[in-house]
């Protein structure tokens, strides 16, 4: 399977007249937009804003962040089983705005939703302090139920950004990168040295807030399956999660794993990348089990010798971190996993729920109790009054001068599980 | 929790749906429950059924608390 990622670099976001994309600066027209998101009947009200690096903004209670992308050729469309036929993505050519995002934020929908400043000390923690940010800002109807009210503002970010995406379905990228995966067979024949690595991806699935989708089913009802790379960069995985806002993966992230496209610069070279073993995190624990050793018979199956395994969110899927670290090295496959951590304030606790000596090369994300001062900023998009009871909030987070101490549990993106974010840590 | 009061004196049954992370943290007696949000009952189940199904759990933690024990043990039956 081959991929051509176009990029369309966004040097500017404006309102205007009409949408387009030229010479780099995408126009939207704001009211085009609102009335396409308030075709569904579960919202109120919407609103667009548009909030970029540097700019004294914070964006709070965010949902979920999207990346723009469009299908130019090749078989389906963008976020299959969504907002197009479940035809197999990942192949052909697609087109991404690259620098740009769209941002959901409105009235809470559970205490898992995140911050993302612009600007300051907690625009560090998030890789959404560097993206143009058009921010979607919808309303329930009132009386609409948790669930309903989730799901239309999820759908209401993939159509928001298959909309603008559509301005760059004719154009010519800016930049271009391939990415091929042959079938198993024929990697193996043509990569006979080099070690077969594969990518078991933990996907959160336990209930509102907590779920992930796969070609639009509802990840927690999956039994682990096997996926060639390029299927997440068309959509095929989207986040319905916020758990916590600083170890979902959001949409985005799903779009731009950075263990799939690390893989790749190494694939052909050190390693041959086979491809995605994606599996989930229930609430039962016979389902943790069955997934655990469905990842691990798939990944004995496929012949790997190592694998990288991420974790989504923590808790209780560190067993389930730990049963696919134990089932996968008992098969004498080399396994490293990629977590973060709730180690307490002083970093002083024990980091994982779950442990076992066979989980003996982790990658962290970092400590999410550590806790951060944002100071306050001129400008919120989204509403401040959910910052004292989001994870990573307490009562008290929000001063009267707009200051605001939390966790950085509480910051979109801070201790991502797929190491896309910033934080790093050095020996003295 | 459970290791403090054992260590006052008192046997403890863990009650839990993820056994492998009692059995991490030391538990010695551990009765499997239903559903991490759900540990003693099931939201599914018919108000009759799931009370047997909640005494049933609760006979079973009693029974566990009664046994004798010479290691870590999950109660599955």
């Amino acid at each position: 399977m081959r991929l051509e990622l176009g990029k369309v670099l966004i040097k500017d976001v404006q309102f205007g007249d009409t949408t387009k994309l030229e010479n780099g600066v995408l126009t939207v027209n704001k009211e085009e937009l609102i009335d396409l998101i308030l075709e569904d009947e579960h919202l109120a009200s919407a609103e667009l804003d548009i909030a970029k690096p540097g700019e004294s903004v914070r964006i709070t209670p965010v949902k979920d962040v999207v990346e723009p992308r469009v299908k130019v050729e090749g078989p389906g469309g963008v976020f299959p089983g969504i907002l197009s036929k479940v035809d197999v993505v990942g192949s052909g050519k697609t087109n991404v705005l690259k620098g740009c995002t769209v941002m959901t934020t409105g009235k809470i929908v559970g205490f898992q939703e995140g911050i993302v400043d612009m600007t300051g000390p907690g625009a560090d923690y998030t890789p959404f302090s560097e993206t143009i940010n058009l921010v979607l800002k919808c309303e329930p109807q009132e009386g609409l139920k948790q669930h309903e009210h989730e799901k239309a503002v999820r759908f209401a970010g993939f159509k928001a950004a298959a909309y603008i995406a559509e301005t760059a379905k004719n154009l010519v990228p800016d930049e271009v990168e391939v990415y091929e995966t042959d079938t198993l067979l024929e990697g193996i024949k043509k990569y006979p040295e080099l070690p077969k690595v594969g990518y078991v991806q933990m996907l959160q699935t336990q209930g509102l807030l907590h779920d992930t989708y796969v070609y639009g089913v509802d990840a927690k009802q999956i039994v682990p399956t096997i996926m060639y790379p390029t299927e997440c960069m068309d959509g095929a995985i989207v986040s319905g999660n916020c758990v916590s806002a600083c170890d979902k993966n959001t949409t985005y992230h799903h779009l731009n794993n950075p263990v799939v496209h690390d893989l790749y610069k190494q694939h052909g070279k050190t390693l041959n990348f086979v491809g995605v073993i994606i599996t989930n995190e229930n609430v039962y624990l016979a389902d943790k089990e069955r997934s655990s050793n469905m990842s691990a018979k798939l990944a004995e199956y496929l012949g790997l010798d190592g694998a990288v395994v991420s974790q989504e969110g923590f808790g209780n899927p560190d067993t389930d971190l730990i049963m696919n670290t134990k089932k996968l090295e008992a098969k004498g496959i080399k396994t490293v996993i990629i977590t973060d951590e709730y180690a307490g304030r002083d970093g002083a606790s024990q980091s994982l729920a779950d442990a076992d000596p066979s989980a003996n090369a982790v990658v962290t994300g970092g400590n999410a109790n550590e806790v951060i001062v944002l100071p306050k900023m001129d400008k919120v998009i989204g509403s401040l009054d959910y910052v004292d009871i989001i994870a990573g909030g307490f009562d008290g987070s929000l001063a009267e001068d707009g200051t605001i101490t939390v966790e950085i549990q509480a910051i979109t993106g801070a201790t991502n599980e797929v190491g896309f974010n910033k934080m790093s840590t050095k020996g003295f | 929790m459970v290791k403090e009061i054992e260590r006052a004196g008192l046997p403890v049954v863990h009650m839990c749906t993820v056994t492998p992370i009692s059995l991490t943290v030391g538990a010695n007696r551990i009765v499997p429950a239903i559903a991490i949000p759900h540990p003693l009952g099931n939201p599914a189940l018919e108000f009759d059924e799931e009370k047997a199904l909640r005494r049933k759990l609760v006979e079973k933690a009693l029974r566990a608390l009664q046994t004798e024990v010479s290691e870590q043990t999950v109660f599955e039956d």
